[in-house]
């Protein structure tokens, strides 16, 4: 389909459109942050931002998510399914960067024998309609990962600003059916996309970080055993959660029952193996009692259990982890640390 | 403030030189503007890493109380509140007295980087340079000043302390002169006014964005607990969701664990990767303590906090005549 063009203006007019037959989440601007809500009217969203505090990855993974309730009956125990029905829904203004962390959940949730029900019911329901990157910012290291400022992968639609209207772009039969539905919006001209183009460039040119993080496999595997290694990156960790919650990849999880006499619920929650609970067992042995080990966990999963399982790397340089650690544990660091090694 | 950091650098150096310390734990510059990040200095070569500026906020006593610190001999940078959180540990036998050499920083306040970088998001500040009274921000297309009183933590605009109420060596041997602090009684006394719904509105509001990271605990100096209640499963205190009720149920027995034994050092606060302030919380349960126990946490070290200890003449007319 050929490429077409949004005024800003016509925004909100697209918007109300998608609404009439989508669940609408977008970036919003809440408590000096953007996040990812559904909203009730186009004047909620702002498009104008670099990316989202809380990454989109809790769309489809919420953060507390009740898998079933059961109840005793006289017959027994009664399992009661949750209403999660998912309407359709789109999201939009997606990054790349954002768009290719489904990717990755999609392969962590669809793993082994069973395909998340839970997760892929609201995956498939959901329509991709992307931003590309004008701006990246200094923390940003997509590029590094196999990723791209104007990355198009797994979105249905991408859109470019160019300044007082949207180049819109359909990736996929999914997202000419959409722009099919909207008679009113107008082809791009030439200009339009060469202007696009040369924005491509000029984000691209604008990140700075090459860290050589796929040649770094091997050596991530070298330096495995070398406490010191990991303890000058761990003994300035306080261990808390923010850089797994904060993490558009990061996907582990706890279960947990809440039981009362008469029943109770079984509830899926966030987890990150960046607390000690998160490995320790029944038997009171914990295998990761250490910080450096949890760290260790940390990056070793990314950049070298994730690429030898899934050929790939498990993150998608977003630089959320970054921005979000409050003793400024900076990632990147770490690459060149292990570069050095 | 170079004044200061030269001394400190001058003294870490000789504290390690004479091998009084194994260890000195500061600051250092970090990889984003208006950023630093802990410092850990063993060799007397490498004091020269050290900084100090007005983004030394962070609140080091937590390192001291990690694994691979124990037993050795520490040389540590604090602020006044760090010095007041670190008396409360000593206080409550956490940290050995002679275990550590406190090297004290006279301290106007520290930056609010949160609120600087809200001030001009989404751009992003690439540079940032902090005159006398002055914050001068650079960006890709953009330069702002801003005035330095106006973007002081708030943690730090209530603080009295600006020097170390303990330490061993007061760097610039200069303690500063206080200055006026925010009135938390008057903040305090406007929100005691509202009805309870109102109040309680108040901070569901404020706690719907938790996530449960836990930052807010682990970047505490005082929540040092081996194991956490909520981490707990025999038996369960706490609902492990992000449901209101287990969020809302976190927090205050947090903040009553913290109880006449909060700094206010607001180390919490930063930590917050959703930028929850539970500072009206905080602040309320420290009024009470100095009304009824006429103490203020971590003045001294040898004084344990007044919940953690038990006298006949405790006050106690609120246990059976609530307000």
């Amino acid at each position: 389909m050929k490429e077409k063009i949004l005024l800003k203006a016509q925004l909100p007019k697209l918007i109300e459109e998608l609404r009439k037959i989508y669940r609408v989440l977008a970036p919003v601007k809440d408590n000096g942050f953007y996040v990812y809500k559904a909203i009730s009217s186009a004047d909620e969203v702002d498009l104008d931002f670099a990316n989202t505090k809380i990454p989109p990855k809790e769309i489809f993974f919420p953060r507390s998510e009740v898998l079933f309730t059961y109840k005793r009956t006289d017959n027994g125990i009664e399992l009661i399914e949750p209403e999660n029905s998912v309407e359709k829904q789109v999201i939009l203004g997606i990054r790349g960067c954002d768009a290719q962390s489904f990717l990755l959940l999609d392969k962590f949730f669809a793993y082994g024998k069973f395909d998340d029900p839970y997760f892929a019911q609201r995956r498939k329901n959901t329509l991709l309609i992307g931003l590309a990157c004008n701006d990246p910012r200094s923390t940003c290291f997509c590029t590094s990962v196999g990723g791209s400022p104007f990355s198009e992968a797994g979105m249905d639609i991408i859109l470019t600003d160019l300044g007082d209207k949207y180049l819109v772009k359909s990736l996929n039969v999914k997202g000419n059916e959409l722009l099919e539905r909207i008679p009113w919006i107008e082809d791009a001209n030439e200009r339009d996309i060469f202007d696009a183009m040369q924005l491509t460039k000029k984000a691209l040119a604008a990140i700075k970080e090459e860290l050589p993080i796929e040649k770094l496999n091997n050596t991530f595997a070298e330096v495995f055993d070398e406490d010191a290694f990991w303890l000058q990156f761990s003994q300035k960790c306080i261990g808390c959660g923010s850089c797994s919650f904060l993490c558009p990849t990061c996907h582990c999880f706890d279960v947990v029952d809440e039981e009362s006499s008469t029943g109770g619920k079984r509830i899926r929650l966030w987890d990150t193996c960046q607390f000690p609970l998160f490995t320790l067992h029944g038997s009171g042995h914990n295998p990761r009692p250490t910080g450096r080990q949890r760290l260790r966990q940390r990056v070793m999963h990314k950049f070298n259990y994730y690429p030898k399982i899934l050929s790939e790397i498990g993150c998608v340089g977003c630089g959320r982890c970054i921005l979000a650690c409050s003793v400024n544990q900076d990632i990147r660091v770490v690459f060149k640390a292990v570069q050095e090694s | 403030m170079e004044n200061l950091e030269t001394s400190m650098r001058d003294i870490v150096k000789n504290l390690l030189n004479e091998q009084k310390v194994d260890l000195v734990i500061g600051y250092q510059k970090g990889t984003m503007p208006l950023r630093t990040t802990p410092c850990f200095v063993t060799k007397a070569e490498d004091s020269n890493k050290l900084v100090w500026n007005f983004c030394c906020d962070l609140n080091l006593i937590k390192y001291l109380l990690k694994d691979e610190n124990k037993g050795k001999k520490v040389g540590l940078i604090v602020k006044g509140c760090d010095a007041r959180a670190l008396a409360v540990c000593i206080s409550e036998s956490q940290i050995e007295r002679e275990k550590v050499i406190i090297i004290g920083m006279p301290c106007l306040g520290m930056l609010d980087r949160k609120k600087i970088e809200a001030e001009v998001a989404p751009k992003e500040i690439l540079e940032a340079r902090v005159t006398q009274d002055q914050i001068i921000t650079k960006g890709k297309d953009f330069e702002h000043t801003l005035l330095k009183k106006d973007y002081i933590q708030p943690s730090c605009q209530a603080c009295h302390y600006n020097n170390p109420p303990i330490c061993n060596i007061l760097v610039g041997n200069q303690p500063l002169e206080l200055e006026s602090a925010v009135d938390w009684d008057a903040k305090l006394a406007e929100f005691e006014a509202k009805p309870p719904e109102e109040r309680w509105a108040y901070f569901t509001e404020l706690l719907s964005g938790c996530i449960k990271c836990y930052a807010c605990r682990n970047a505490c100096p005082l929540c040092y607990c081996k194991e956490c209640f909520v981490d707990q499963t025999q038996p369960q205190w706490v609902g492990k969701t992000t449901d209101i009720a287990d969020v809302m149920f976190y927090h205050i027995v947090r903040a009553l664990h913290v109880a006449g034994r909060c700094v206010g050092c607001g180390a919490c606060t930063r930590a917050c990767p959703m930028n929850i302030d539970l500072r009206l919380l905080s602040k309320k349960l420290e009024k009470i303590v100095k009304e009824r126990y006429n103490f203020e946490a971590g003045l001294k070290t040898d004084e344990p906090p007044p919940m953690g200890t038990h006298t006949a003449n405790d006050p106690q007319e609120f246990i059976t005549e609530p307000e």
